[in-house]
């Protein structure tokens, strides 16, 4: 009789030990080499820190990222992707940086039945009329971050307003949703050329016009040309500069304390005060040298948020993860998000100064918060 | 008896070249075989790429290596054959046919109108304007708002009523077609009177003149001939990644292009194909490659594939088609000639 | 729109050619002399701003930095020459695209995995960056004053380099003709070498000035090499004058074109199409200016051969 009760017990408990555990496997794609390999870089080191932080397991799974180097080019993204998916055979497609690439793999990731995380690029079309249920943003919609800027014009009463940046899609994309919001007096709405280094021209007309402020989108190296000009021609006694996605923890290193005083809006500062993020940043500045920028925080959170997706829902099953993230209040370094009906996520947006830190490095502090929980405009063009 | 041997050396030549390039079309004919038995279904996808690349380096190969006409616009023509097919299903129309048309229809006049400026030039003077051209189009289309602009749009795979491209390998076969059709295309004029006016007038325009043609006509037909090649490509290209953006018609995109006739060969029939072949698996590889030895530096393959084309300058005459006459084929048939 | 604004940018227009001239100067000699395709003279650019913030974070000190960078410059040209260039003199000019393109790709990577891929810090020195008033109520950067008075300074030497020295004889014979110059028994190899070498040198003092203004990156001399390509063709190949006069036309075409076209169009069209067509039409203007020239002189403006 003991010896049956025994067999039965000893049956009993290896049924209920979890089978060999599954491996989940994601493709993490990202620009790793050219011109733009520094972002890459960045995003594989935080990914790699958030795999130390959860000892290479999410959400109980062991975890395999493959990474790929996308060059920049949608040929070789979409190549790519059909890669992880048909020859790796990977559960979850995350990273992109540029919103033309997400354009290109959106739909054949999310129409393969695979979950497709972006990590950075929020394009206006995946957020309203092309959205699928299978996409998740973990970064933001691209014009949530000017829509603040303009929110922080318009509070604090500034009369006249000279708008600046590059002429293409994320340049007008950013103007336009500062526009949504600031009702005042714009002076001057100028789009530069893609790539330009030498902005003096555009900064003798600024002066020309007088503007109580300045209010610029020049990512990457424009960023740093436009700051490093601005500060030389003296224009800080002219006006005010705000910037969206110019000064952050990719282009700081190179300004240094030209950048100092500058003011703008961004959905993620590495002062946040939340555990989470203040064990991001220490540890991100201690193996890595230096403040991470928010594309590193964003590429953090894409992994974090996987975790919880398996976590919560015991399985990696696209449908089931689906159903964990979009319901659910996914733990990140911004601290805890909801998703809106559109997959993009719902968080604050925070005014930021760029100061000196106790070190005497340059870095950003947040000094107000400009929307709470504030959901982008195109979700409600959005319907599965 | 000299007589005998030169014509011996121009069959030789003219025999090789084109056999090469069979070799390789019906390679790509047999290739989803190989795919599917050795279970490796993405690889259709590099196959798919590379014939592209391969009918566009085709089309301006005829201009650039047989009418010596060193364009940097030709990126352009692919673009355009890509937006066709955008733009067209942005107003509802999805047949695939019409847009292979419209898109050959509209390189076509455009190649006309560009080549019968830009031929005024000869030299680097020519380079430089079709250069031009190519740019003022590029920025043309990342300032069209509704198009997408820079971030482009997303499409779906051309309707052409029987044929679902969705289902696995029509694409393929489809695309296959037009690289057999292509080159059939491309061996016909080459051959014919035309294409040896054509390399006449490469080596020695005034002569030709001398002989009472008007050398301009000429080359404005094969530039007219080459844009329309890429504007095929192009629209394929659209189906393919499901998704068009300026960036297809980058000026850099011309240079790959270059890059691929060179590496495989400047005015061969087997080249273009050839050096597509080379280029894509060298982008695959390279990177895998350093990173295995070096991984610290694995997203620095660049490195090496700098002087990768010096050496292929310095020592490669004649691109890959040569280097493979020298190595293979000239042996075989000197082995042959002294059997006789 | 006040004239002291349309003044200021004629400035900004000769700054702006001013730095495409030294750029351009060594491309048409190269290309005019050598009938060499050089695309990797951006790198050459790349190389001077690198040499010059490198050395300038080591010693603490700018003007060392500049000093030190511009014998670098000249002899990573020289060498640059000696085991590459030379053997490339023969082929024709595809396979020399495919060639320097490589070098672009070589150098690029190079740099990147010797200074990293981000952005080197560089910045003016306290003690030039100050103000001259060069118009009433209108302070410009005196640096950027520097800059065209270095870039005249440089296109004077040459100019008189060029017409009244014996060795600038042989340059203008070379440029007009390189086989009957061989012919004559000058050494062409020699000439050859320190013409590129020269060419590289005046495009790393462009780099070198460039650097404390802009962000000293990998790729950064690429958009200047366009530029400059399409500065030889409107100033015809091989003249350093065409180059100078060219280069003055196309930076104050950029320059004025950028900040006038979109108010120009709006006098013309209503808001909203001018402000969609100023810009992609100011970021063409260059290019349909090479064409528009190419299409009533073939050659260029002061082309040197014939």
């Amino acid at each position: 009789m003991r010896k049956l009760v025994t067999i039965c017990a000893v049956t009993a408990a290896l049924t209920a030990m979890p089978a060999i555990a599954d491996t989940v496997k994601i493709g993490y794609m990202t620009t790793l080499s050219g011109g733009a390999g520094i972002i890459g870089k960045q995003m594989q080191n935080a990914v790699n820190l958030a795999m130390q932080h959860k000892g290479g397991k999410l959400g109980g799974m062991d975890a395999e990222i493959i990474y790929a180097d996308d060059q920049r080019k949608p040929d070789i993204a979409k190549q790519l992707a059909n890669r992880l998916l048909k020859s790796d055979r990977v559960d979850i497609v995350a990273g992109v940086i540029w919103s033309n690439l997400l354009m290109a793999i959106h739909k054949p990731v999310t129409r393969a039945g695979n979950l497709l995380i972006s990590s950075n690029a929020g394009p206006s079309p995946i957020a309203g009329d092309q959205c699928h249920e299978n996409f998740f943003s973990m970064s933001w919609q691209n014009d949530q971050t000017p829509e603040a800027m303009g929110k922080h014009m318009q509070d604090a009463g500034i009369k006249s307003v000279y708008l600046m940046a590059p002429n293409y899609q994320a340049g007008k994309d950013m103007l336009a949703g500062v526009k949504r919001y600031y009702k005042g007096n714009v002076v001057g709405e100028v789009y530069t050329k893609l790539g330009q280094s030498d902005f003096q021209a555009e900064l003798s007309a600024l002066r020309a016009a007088k503007p109580e402020t300045t209010m610029i989108f020049q990512p990457g190296g424009m960023g740093i040309n436009f700051v490093k000009q601005w500060k030389q021609a003296g224009m800080d006694q002219v006006s005010k500069l705000y910037t969206v996605f110019s000064v952050d923890g990719v282009s700081l290193p190179a300004l240094k304390d030209s950048a100092l005083g500058i003011l703008g809006t961004q959905t993620w500062s590495p002062d946040l005060d939340n555990p989470i993020n203040k064990k991001f940043v220490a540890d991100y500045k201690a193996q890595f040298g230096g403040y991470p920028s928010f594309y590193a925080a964003q590429a953090y959170d894409t992994i974090l948020a996987i975790d919880y997706a398996i976590a919560k829902s015991g399985s990696k099953e696209t449908a089931k993860m689906r159903a964990a993230l979009a319901s659910g209040d996914i733990p990140t370094t911004r601290g805890n998000l909801k998703m809106n009906t559109n997959h993009f996520p719902i968080q604050n947006i925070y005014l930021r100064e760029t100061v000196k830190d106790a070190d005497g490095v340059v870095t950003t502090k947040v000094i107000g918060t400009v929307f709470n929980n504030h959901a982008d405009s195109y979700a409600v063009n959005c319907k599965f | 008896m000299t007589g005998l041997f030169h014509f011996a050396n121009l069959v030789r030549a003219g025999i090789r070249d084109n056999q090469l390039l069979w070799m390789l079309v019906a390679g790509f004919a047999l290739f989803p075989l190989f795919t599917h038995f050795a279970d490796l279904p993405f690889w259709n996808d590099v196959a798919m790429r590379i014939m592209l690349l391969g009918v566009a380096a085709m089309g301006l190969n005829l201009v650039l290596g047989y009418g010596g006409m060193v364009s940097f616009g030709h990126a352009a023509f692919i673009g355009i054959g890509a937006y066709c097919v955008g733009i067209s299903q942005f107003f509802g129309l999805s047949n695939g046919l019409f847009h292979i048309l419209l898109s050959i229809g509209v390189c076509g006049a455009l190649g006309l109108v560009i080549g019968y400026l830009a031929l005024r030039t000869t030299g680097i003077y020519f380079i430089m304007i079709t250069l031009a051209f190519a740019q003022m189009l590029f920025f043309l289309f990342v300032s069209l708002e509704q198009f997408g602009g820079d971030d482009g749009m997303s499409i779906d795979r051309a309707d052409f009523l029987i044929i679902d491209l969705y289902e696995p390998l029509r694409l393929y076969f489809l695309i296959w077609v037009a690289l057999a059709l292509v080159a059939l295309l491309l061996m016909f004029i080459v051959r014919s009177r035309f294409g040896v006016t054509l390399r006449a007038i490469k080596s020695n325009e005034s002569r030709i003149e001398a002989m009472g043609l008007v050398p301009l006509h000429f080359k404005i037909t094969s530039y007219v001939i080459s844009a329309m090649i890429c504007g095929l490509a192009g629209t394929l290209f659209a189906s393919w990644q499901e998704y068009v953006s300026p960036d297809i018609m980058h000026w850099t995109r011309s240079g790959e292009l270059m890059i691929i006739i060179i590496l495989g060969g400047i005015g061969t029939l087997a080249g273009p194909l050839l050096g597509a072949i080379v280029f894509l698996l060298l982008e695959e590889f390279l990177p895998v490659a350093l990173g295995a030895v070096a991984p610290a530096y694995a997203e620095n393959w660049m490195i090496l594939f700098g002087p990768l084309l010096i050496m292929v300058v310095l020592f490669g005459r004649g691109g890959l088609v040569g280097l493979l006459d020298k190595a293979i084929f000239s042996r075989i048939f000197r082995r042959r000639m002294a059997v006789k | 729109m006040t004239l002291t604004l349309i003044l200021e940018q004629i400035f900004n227009g000769l700054q702006a050619g001013v730095t495409l001239f030294l750029v351009a100067a060594g491309l048409t000699l190269i290309l005019g002399i050598m009938d060499f395709v050089f695309l990797a003279h951006g790198a050459q650019v790349m190389i001077g701003a690198y040499a010059a913030a490198a050395i300038t974070q080591a010693t603490g000190n700018f003007f060392v930095g500049l000093g030190l960078a511009i014998p670098v410059t000249f002899a990573s040209g020289y060498l640059l020459e000696l085991l590459i260039i030379r053997h490339l003199y023969q082929r024709d000019h595809m396979e020399q695209v495919l060639a320097t393109f490589g070098l672009i790709l070589f150098f690029n990577e190079a740099i990147r995995i010797g200074f990293g891929p981000a952005a080197l810090y560089s910045d003016l020195p306290e003690s030039i960056s100050g103000f001259v008033e060069i118009l009433p109520e209108t302070p410009y950067p005196a640096y950027r004053l520097g800059v065209i008075a270095i870039g005249l300074i440089c296109a004077l030497a040459i100019h008189l380099f060029v017409s009244k020295t014996r060795i600038g004889a042989m340059v203008r014979a070379g440029a007009n003709n390189p086989e009957m110059t061989a012919a004559l028994g000058i050494n062409i190899k020699i000439l050859f070498r320190l013409i590129f070498a020269t060419g590289a040198c005046l495009a790393g003092v462009a780099g070198m000035m460039l650097g404390p203004l802009t962000s000293v990156q990998p790729g950064m001399g690429e958009p200047l090499l366009i530029l400059s390509l399409v500065v030889i063709i409107i100033g015809g190949i091989g003249s350093v004058r065409g180059a100078f006069i060219a280069a003055i036309i196309v930076g104050l075409v950029d320059t004025l074109g950028r900040v006038f076209l979109p108010s120009i169009l709006r006098l013309f069209f209503e808001q909203a199409t001018a402000d969609g067509a100023g810009p992609a039409l100011a970021s063409m203007l260059v290019y349909i200016l090479m064409a528009v020239v190419l299409i009533f002189r073939p050659t260029g403006l002061f082309p040197a051969k014939g």
